[in-house]
């Protein structure tokens, strides 16, 4: 409609101020995208301990310690993006629980909790049983935790583009490509054949079906709101075009095609390589999605 | 008592007194502002005509911001206004990100969240807002929505059929009121922006979010 009244009124802002701006940017991006290997290894991890609980004993360590890692870096992106990181402690002194930065705070603070305990029994105690027993909570726990950023989107009410439950699909989505890659990149050669297409399987269905969704989100979304026809401008012959197409091909075409052709030929040297590609497309592709609804004028 | 604020497009005539008024009153910074008039050009010369929206916190009912916030440092008070302590602010952004409006800034000063209050400084010692005070021709209005008597109530009530809030899809529940608005100047989609058609152009903006 708006289309509309701009042909029929030919109405130019002439004078105003241009508050649009990139606020969350590239930190933010960090943010999801570093949380979304933190869950997903351990998701992945839980798969393979229960299926293949003989062959991928020696994933316990690394996963628990990248999971650390990346979930460190996740909470240290989350700080350093405050401009007053040094209040960061008024989230657990004052909290308001109806935010979803709120509620994922003290969720990323118990899951922390419990990866930090599987690390403890395992390195210090040499407590296989109870590693096992603390994954099956941590990954009941690291469902919200990957979740609650989608949730966040939601409640910026501002930015039509992110809708529920589509950002909670998307994050789970990133969350098993990203684990499936970062295992496959840490197992190496030392995965049975099945456990690699078991792997790839992951890592190609997630790229499919995020792919899929994008696609859809890209076709049928203005259908629903102008404010979604105007931020898809951005990726459609806008500024954020070949970006946004450098994700897509990185983060789930092009795991797609070497997936299907490892399965297909039996050859999972390629896996390494659609990881990769998996892992930085993602990041791609997040930091897209994030920019563009910012860049739309909210007056 | 829910505070409200109505303005009159068919008055406002674009003098941004009440803009210049809140900015000294409220020490707003360089390159931020709580309230802000917007100049839309309209129709092909010779029939052209120019409208002026002020631009300011809505107070919604239901705000956004407000749920956002992750530790209350927006939070509502008595009157029903929507105000900030800077203190508690963590600067998220995330009620920049949640604002429909756009009305909410950071502050470069303070680097915490900031926006209109309705001069809640001023109404707690029974003064009215400062741009309500410097409008020559009384295009905003203020007072008690929740009081029939009051100016605001019976602006509303004279002009029903003509009164109009920004973005009522989002289902804020806004307490900013326009009469004699329209697409033109409440949908920002509804007219363009080109740099080169502005009446001041090439402008240097500082960073949106001050100095992180």
């Amino acid at each position: 409609m708006a289309h509309e009244i701009i042909a029929a009124t030919n109405a130019v802002v002439v004078l105003d101020v241009a508050l649009p701006g990139i606020v969350w940017g590239w930190i933010i991006t960090m943010n999801m995208w570093a949380k979304s290997i933190g869950t997903g290894i351990i998701f992945v991890a839980f798969y393979l301990l229960k299926k293949y609980p003989e062959q991928t004993g020696f994933i316990r360590l690394p996963s628990v310690v990248i999971s650390i890692v990346f979930i460190h870096l996740f909470l240290f992106f989350t700080v350093i993006d405050l401009h007053q990181m040094f209040r960061f402690w008024h989230i657990f002194f004052h909290p308001h629980m109806t935010s979803m930065i709120t509620i994922g705070a003290w969720l990323a603070t118990g899951f922390v909790g419990i990866i930090l305990a599987m690390a403890y029994f395992l390195y210090m105690k040499k407590d296989e049983a109870m590693y096992d027993k603390l994954l099956s909570y941590g990954v009941v726990l690291a469902v919200p935790v990957t979740l609650y950023t989608a949730g966040l989107m939601a409640q910026s009410t501002a930015r039509e583009l992110w809708q529920m439950p589509t950002e909670s699909i998307q994050m789970m989505l990133a969350a098993f490509l990203a684990g499936s890659a970062t295992m496959i990149l840490v197992g190496g050669n030392k995965f049975s054949d099945p456990i690699k297409k078991d792997l790839g399987l992951i890592l190609g269905f997630s790229a499919l079906t995020a792919f899929l969704m994008y696609m859809t989100e890209l076709i049928f979304g203005p259908m629903k709101a102008e404010e979604v026809i105007a931020t898809l401008e951005f990726v459609k012959g806008g500024e954020y075009t070949v970006m946004f197409w450098i994700g897509q091909f990185m983060a789930f075409l092009i795991p797609m095609g070497l997936v299907y052709k490892s399965i297909k030929d039996k050859s999972y040297y390629l896996l390494k390589i659609a990881a990769v590609s998996a892992l930085i497309g993602l990041w791609i592709s997040k930091h897209v999605w994030l920019v563009i609804p910012q860049l739309l004028n909210m007056s | 008592m829910q505070l409200g604020f109505l303005v009159d497009l068919r008055l406002c005539m674009g003098c941004k007194g009440c803009e210049i008024a809140c900015k000294v009153e409220n020490e707003v910074p360089l390159s931020t502002w709580r309230l802000r008039v917007k100049y839309v050009d309209v129709g092909s010369f010779p029939e052209t005509k120019r409208t002026f929206t002020p631009l300011r916190c809505n107070h919604c009912a239901n705000a956004p911001c407000e749920r956002i916030c992750p530790v209350s440092a927006l939070h509502y008070i008595e009157n029903g206004i929507v105000n900030i302590d800077k203190e508690r602010c963590i600067g998220c952004a995330g009620c920049v990100m949640a604002c429909p409006y756009g009305a909410i800034y950071i502050d470069p000063q303070t680097q915490t969240a900031d926006k209109c209050t309705y001069c809640a400084h001023r109404i707690a010692s029974a003064m009215m807002p400062s741009c309500v005070v410097a409008c020559p021709v009384e295009a905003n209005i203020f007072g008690d929505l929740d009081d029939p008597m009051s100016n605001i109530s019976k602006y509303i009530e004279e002009h029903q059929g003509n009164i109009q809030v920004r973005k009522p899809e989002k289902g804020t529940d806004p307490h900013h009121y326009y009469v004699g608005g329209g697409n033109v100047t409440l949908n920002p989609l509804a007219s363009i922006r080109e740099e080169g058609f502005n009446l001041f152009n090439n402008l240097t903006h500082l960073p949106v979010g001050g100095h992180h």
